[in-house]
């Protein structure tokens, strides 16, 4: 049938990568001289679109909201998987949090057509919130699988079936499409048969090639494009401000530690003796 | 100095209501941790503000009773009970979608807008209907805080508080300040939910980091209110279906471990060879590896021999395994809180770290201040001298 359309929210996160990340002297991050780069989870969202197209075919999107030099996250993203990229830019959209995030993406999603599918990550290296794929679904009213460490689709009958960690156990979810995923920082992709592995290698060379000509399939549009209220996106439409940002005190003393100058053999010979005595004890 | 205007909301909210999770017939520990802080914040607010508001907790399950009462003993006035075998298991869906009803709709305890304050737990599926539940009550959410407190605060915002072009300093009554460790775990924001000119943004919600809050004693025959939610769901909310559901094998499972090595980012300058200096005092011990998020994070290049050191799976804390052994050795750990909270229940506490005094000393029983480089294997080497030869002995 091969008609599977598949959106996947991709976001610029600071590189934590070491080497990379630059924190200042109080332990908090220095933006300025970190990269952005897309952010890790999102690349397992990535990867289970790209299974789906070796397996289906169809259409893969890449959306993303935020500035306009986010060009480079989604061209990194279109280097796992993607044949169009989407982003939304504009002054107006600054400042979002989750729930204004969810409606401009919602409205990006609308402009472009429902698909059978939206994919995002778990969470946001530097926001770590998880709200906002939960959030987008609602929005769009997409029923939501999340957790998903691996999906599967059956296009006759309309069905997403997906294996998802719910605390100590495993689920087996059966949902109708169009549906809304969230991966699990576990999902895995699996290809079974010699021909699925042969299209992921040619999809793979395929993506990277078009990402590096991005140009030709990338789609920039700002609140006038998406005809998005003006009161429901931006830091006009959050509901949540950042009042105060300070260092959190050192925790109140819970132990007193009895120091150890690593120089002294014999002190490390006393704390080796003492974590024998308890590990037997 | 022009005396500050106060925000009056357009709408009526009252209370504060807690998302009570629980998991196979029990409450997940946060939901009594919240009760235990919502009880403390709402007595004060009573105080405060000459009110009397109440402590709403929302249960949701199959054969509720006992949990009910459990929810009253721990510090519930009113519980909001919707029981139902379709409620068995956790579904996004049907629990979104009984809870906005809850909240909006009036009843015979009920008669205000919607609640006034609300709490959710941060863990897998509180974070998840923490945020379609204020998608669908269209309202905000702070996630993963472990501070709250209830005061008027003077605001001046440049969209929220704009009149005419001039950013006036507005004082909004009663706002929930609800802190938020960030990824450093050094520095807290503190996010507020407030309405604006077009718009009232209640309740005024958030996620809470298991661990964060003490529960309350619990008091055996407290009484309280119960509302009955009726499951009046069809087919269009219930679209996601559980076909099975069985015992996940667990990877790796930390949490019953007695003696766990965890390494930190003080591996970075040399991550491989850092990793498995660990893995050896791990295996000195017959102990099994940890690591921080920061690990994690930091997506060392590492050989292939050590990787499945750096996986996820292995992380400790408060949104990886929460672990209690009898050791725990940090080799590198900054002691970043939400690390603390998977750790801080060990009996005894060891590191390692290069700092003189990182954070992490405060909550530590032995504290070696050194290049994990150089002590790891010194002490491996004691460790092994200690037990008796240099491969013999059995710990
Ligand atoms: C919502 C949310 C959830 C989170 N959940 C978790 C969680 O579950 N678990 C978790 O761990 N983190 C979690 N974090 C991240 C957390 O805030 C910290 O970023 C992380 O714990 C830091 O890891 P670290 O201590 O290894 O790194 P760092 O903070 O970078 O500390 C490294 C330490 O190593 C020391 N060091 C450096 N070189 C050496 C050397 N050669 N020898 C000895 N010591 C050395 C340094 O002095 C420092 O103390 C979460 C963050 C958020 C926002
Ligand atoms: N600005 C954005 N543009 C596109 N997708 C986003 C954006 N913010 C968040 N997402 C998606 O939502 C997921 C969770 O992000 P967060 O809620 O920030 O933790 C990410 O992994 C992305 O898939």
């Amino acid at each position: 049938m091969h008609s599977m359309n598949t959106v996947v929210l991709v976001k610029g996160v600071p590189d934590f990568r070491e080497g990379k990340v630059s924190f200042k002297e109080d332990n908090t991050l220095n933006r300025g001289a970190t990269p952005t780069v897309l952010n890790p989870n999102d690349r397992l969202a990535l990867a289970a679109a790209l299974e789906l197209k070796v397996k289906h075919g169809g259409s893969v999107r890449l959306v993303s909201m935020g500035p306009p030099n986010y060009k480079t996250i989604l061209r990194e993203a279109m280097e796992v998987c993607g044949d169009e990229a989407y982003l939304l830019s504009d002054r107006m959209m600054g400042g979002a949090d989750t729930l204004a995030t969810a409606e401009t993406i919602a409205a990006g999603i609308r402009k472009i057509g429902l698909p059978d599918l939206v994919i995002a990550g778990f969470k946001s290296a530097d926001g770590e919130t998880g709200q906002t794929g939960p959030q987008t679904a609602w929005v769009l009213d997409f029923p939501i699988i999340t957790h998903v460490v691996s999906l599967e689709v059956d296009e006759k009958a309309r069905l997403v079936r997906a294996r998802r960690t719910a605390g100590d156990d495993i689920e087996e979810i059966e949902a109708p499409l169009p549906c809304f995923i969230v991966t699990d920082p576990g999902f895995t992709a699996v290809f079974r048969s010699a021909t699925n592995r042969l299209r992921l290698l040619r999809l793979g060379e395929e993506t990277v090639a078009r990402a590096s000509k991005i140009d030709s399939v990338f789609k920039m549009w700002g609140v006038a494009d998406l005809g998005v209220d003006p009161k429901k996106i931006g830091l006009k439409g959050s509901p949540t401000i950042v009042n105060k940002v300070e260092p959190i005190p050192v925790a109140a003393k819970e132990r007193t530690a009895q120091v150890v100058d690593a120089k002294d053999a014999g002190q490390l010979d006393e704390v080796a003796r003492r974590i024998v005595q308890l590990v037997r004890g | 100095m022009s005396v500050a205007s106060t925000w009056t909301p357009k709408g009526n909210y009252r209370d504060m209501w807690v998302y009570c999770e629980q998991n196979h017939g029990k409450f997940v520990t946060c939901s009594l941790e919240m009760l235990g802080e919502a009880r403390r914040l709402m007595d004060k607010y009573n105080v405060d503000y000459k009110a009397d508001e109440k402590v709403v907790a929302v249960v949701f399950g199959h054969k509720v009773d006992g949990l009910v009462q459990e929810a009253f003993e721990h510090g519930a006035d009113v519980v909001y009970a919707c029981d139902h075998p379709a409620l068995e298991n956790f579904i996004l869906e049907p629990q979104t979608k009984l809870l906005a009803a809850a909240a909006r709709g009036k009843d015979h305890y009920k008669s205000y807008d919607e609640p006034r304050y609300f709490l959710f737990p941060a863990t897998n599926n509180g974070r998840d209907i923490s945020a379609t539940a204020m998608a669908a009550l269209e309202s905000g959410l702070a996630s993963d805080c472990n501070v709250l407190y209830i005061s008027d605060e003077p605001i001046k915002h440049p969209v929220k508080t704009r009149r005419n072009e001039v950013i006036e300093e507005i004082v909004y009554p009663r706002i929930l300040h609800m802190k938020r460790p960030d990824f450093s775990g050094f520095e807290w924001s503190t996010i507020l939910c407030i309405d604006d000119p077009d718009k009232d943004f209640h309740p005024q919600s958030c996620s809470v980091i298991p661990g964060s809050f003490k529960p309350l004693e619990r008091a055996a025959g407290r009484k309280g209110v119960r509302v009955n939610v009726a499951f009046n769901l069809g087919e269009k909310d219930q679209r996601v279906k559980i076909v099975k559901r069985e015992r996940l094998p667990i990877e790796v499972d930390l949490t019953k471990r007695e003696v766990i090595v965890a390494i930190g980012r003080g591996i970075g300058s040399n991550p491989t060879q850092g990793i498995k200096l660990g893995v050896e005092l791990a295996q000195a011990l017959g102990a099994d590896v940890g690591i921080s998020r920061g690990v994690v994070t930091a997506k060392y290049p590492v050989d292939a021999s050590v990787q499945q050191y750096t996986k996820e799976i292995r992380q400790i804390g408060e949104t990886g395994q929460m672990v209690k052994p009898k050791v725990y050795i940090a080799l590198g750990i900054s002691g970043a809180i939400q690390h603390k909270k998977g750790m801080d229940k060990s009996k005894t506490i060891i590191t390692v770290n290069s700092e003189p005094s990182a954070p992490i000393k405060e909550f530590s029983d032995v504290y070696i201040h050194g290049d994990l480089f150089e002590v790891v294997p010194k002490l491996k080497e004691a460790i092994q001298r200690a037990l008796g030869g240099k491969n013999g002995g059995k710990v």
